[in-house]
């Protein structure tokens, strides 16, 4: 009994609960939609069956599972990185968002919408550009001979700051019929024009999410400050790259397929902790599933709940909040002392 | 020799703080870093720690120079126990401990079996196995002190490093420190070299019969090394603190004579 307690790792029944939720959240979120499917149906279509008609495979196969895979994916990576960025920045308010990634692809998504006419370039400008915001908090970070977390946050909103006044200078010159509304559209975040193209983002996203996974135990040891974290053997700049790098491929890549949704970031890993403990090392793999599978079920809300779409981002908060709300109540916070 | 230190300078832009300092500890001693704030006691556990690059002379832990390993080889020969803090996470105890571990495993790394019987180990013989599964955050602050003790003896170097170990403790608690920490030396024949502002530790480690010096750093005067009762005299609390006092001896019924500090003023009035 003490031991299982020690070895600092979930129980199997724990492991399998989570590798098998955010699976069957997406499988769940095929049966339903506005276009009505029986079970048959649905089952028939994923095993590829040509017993039904197309437009039943199409709904599923073409717009419900490449959404819902997205989701899941999008939702793990701002998961994910948010648990580090708050290890490795020692601030439990820090979120997914933290070196400006945001306001950078948005910056990028303006570009192409108000220049390229949208399209294939927003997704590779959002990318570049929320690349691009975390390499500048970083180097603004840096600018003393220290670095320290909070030099890093403060360059990340700074450089926050900077790119979101570039927003601004976009949406002034965006035409305001036609590419201001895209603009708006995009910042609220939504999976609605997903397909299996999109897909390509899970690779980075994995990549990163990798990374973040095998630095778990790192995470634990940064937390407790450079000085400690050194002298207790890790090579604090090496490890703050590959965790900020793999979180960037994260977030860079899950920002340019669903627009902005800030929030998992920051409440996914909390209540991570509330149920699991605050060890990075059970926090990291909750938080991959507790947050693919959250998303999976905000972005089937956002598309059953009314007759049009709600934009993700704003449902995220709308539900989320009041959750968290009372799991906060219920378990008293995990992470208070 | 564990710790060789050989003509040690330091300047903190351009101020010189430690100059032409030299220190050793053997293998199983305590060495007692003394000296009023500011006067670089900190700063030489940073250079021994290898945090301070720009320096002249050796420091050598177990005839190594710390600036040429990395930190993982480092953290394998030098362990170190901050001053007191708060974890920003409620990490529990036993997570704390085995983060003593870290250096073993590589970048990519976590903790193995091993490591679960080094941390099992080092929480049974520092005693402090009735709350390690409590959150750290929620200990006072002599449990915190076992606990970062332990975890420097989970990381199994044979030097440990501390600065102002019991600064926040009570009465009794610092004592139960210092004996923990001296049945490390004695029995296990740790080194230690640690930072204090009590003048009276490096006379008790004395009292204990086990190898121990102390060094007495100061800005405006010579660097003296010895052993302690050769340091704390009231020739040199004058020099270095400007405070009159005087050492008095107190034989005990068991034979054994301890010596303390009476205070009998400040120079400056």
């Amino acid at each position: 009994m003490e031991r299982a307690k020690f070895s600092g790792r979930l129980s199997l029944p724990v492991t399998v609960l989570l590798l098998v939720l955010p699976f069957a959240t997406v499988f769940a979120s095929l049966f339903f939609g506005r276009y009505h499917l029986s079970l048959n149906e649905v089952i028939l279509s994923v095993f590829g069956s040509d017993s039904i008609p197309l437009t039943s495979r199409v709904t599923v196969l073409q717009l419900r599972l490449p959404r819902a895979i997205a989701a899941a994916f999008v939702g793990a990576s701002l998961a994910v990185s948010g648990a580090a960025f708050q290890s490795v920045f020692r601030n439990p308010l820090v979120n997914s968002g933290i070196l400006g990634v945001s306001n950078g692809a948005g910056f990028g998504a303006c570009l192409a919408i108000v220049f390229f006419g949208g399209g294939v370039f927003t997704y590779i400008f959002s990318f570049v550009f929320a690349v691009a915001a975390v390499v500048l908090s970083c180097f603004a970070g840096r600018v003393s001979r220290v670095t320290t977390s909070v030099t890093m946050i403060l360059g990340g909103v700074i450089v926050g700051a900077f790119f979101s006044a570039l927003v601004s200078i976009m949406k002034f010159v965006a035409d305001p019929y036609s590419q201001l509304p895209s603009i708006t559209f995009w910042f609220m975040g939504s999976f609605a024009s997903v397909n299996y193209s999109h897909l390509y983002a899970a690779l980075p996203m994995s990549i990163g999410m990798l990374m973040i996974f095998l630095s778990r135990w790192k995470l634990n040891v940064l937390s407790m400050g450079e000085r400690e974290a050194s002298s207790l053997g890790v090579d604090v700049r090496k490890a703050q790259i590959l965790i900020i790098g793999g979180a960037t491929l994260c977030t860079a890549s899950a920002v340019c397929i669903s627009g902005t949704i800030g929030w998992v970031g920051l409440v996914i890993p909390h209540i991570g902790r509330m149920i699991t403990g605050n060890s990075n090392q059970k926090l990291i793999p909750v938080s991959i599933s507790l947050g693919s599978s959250f998303m999976v079920i905000m972005d089937l809300l956002s598309r059953t709940l009314t007759g049009s779409e709600i934009p993700i981002g704003i449902l995220c908060a709308l539900i989320g909040t009041p959750f968290f709300v009372y799991l906060l109540k219920k378990t008293k916070g995990g992470f208070r002392a | 020799m564990i710790l060789q230190i050989d003509n040690l300078s330091f300047s903190y832009d351009n101020t010189p703080l430690i100059s032409g300092l030299s220190l050793s500890a053997d293998k199983g001693e305590i060495v007692s870093l003394l000296g009023p704030n500011g006067s670089g006691k900190t700063t030489l556990l940073d250079c021994i720690l290898g945090f301070h690059k720009n320096i002249s002379g050796n420091v050598k832990v177990c005839d190594k120079d710390v600036l040429s390993l990395s930190r993982p080889e480092l953290a394998k020969l030098v362990s170190y126990v901050p001053q007191t803090h708060t974890p920003v996470f409620p990490y529990t105890v036993r997570e704390i401990v085995l983060m003593g571990r870290t250096a073993q495993s590589g970048l990519l790394g976590a903790p193995g079996k091993e490591d679960f019987e080094k941390c099992d180990f080092a929480i049974a013989r520092i005693g402090i196995g009735h709350f390690a599964d409590k959150p750290y955050t929620s200990l006072s602050g002599g449990e915190r002190k076992l606990v970062l003790l332990a975890r420097a003896l989970a990381q199994k170097a044979p030097l440990i490093v501390l600065d102002e170990p019991t600064s926040s403790l009570d009465f009794k608690n610092e004592l139960l420190f210092l004996e923990i920490l001296t049945d490390l030396v004695r029995s296990d024949g740790i080194s230690a070299v640690m930072a204090t502002h009590d003048l009276q530790h490096p006379l008790y480690f004395e009292s204990q019969g086990i190898k121990t010096k102390a060094v007495m750093l100061c800005k405006n005067s010579r660097i003296r090394t010895g052993c302690p009762g050769k340091i704390i005299t009231a020739e040199t609390l004058l020099d270095v603190y400007g405070v009159i006092a005087s050492i008095q001896e107190i034989k005990c019924e068991d034979g054994r004579v301890l010596k303390t500090i009476a205070v009998l003023g400040n120079k400056i009035k």
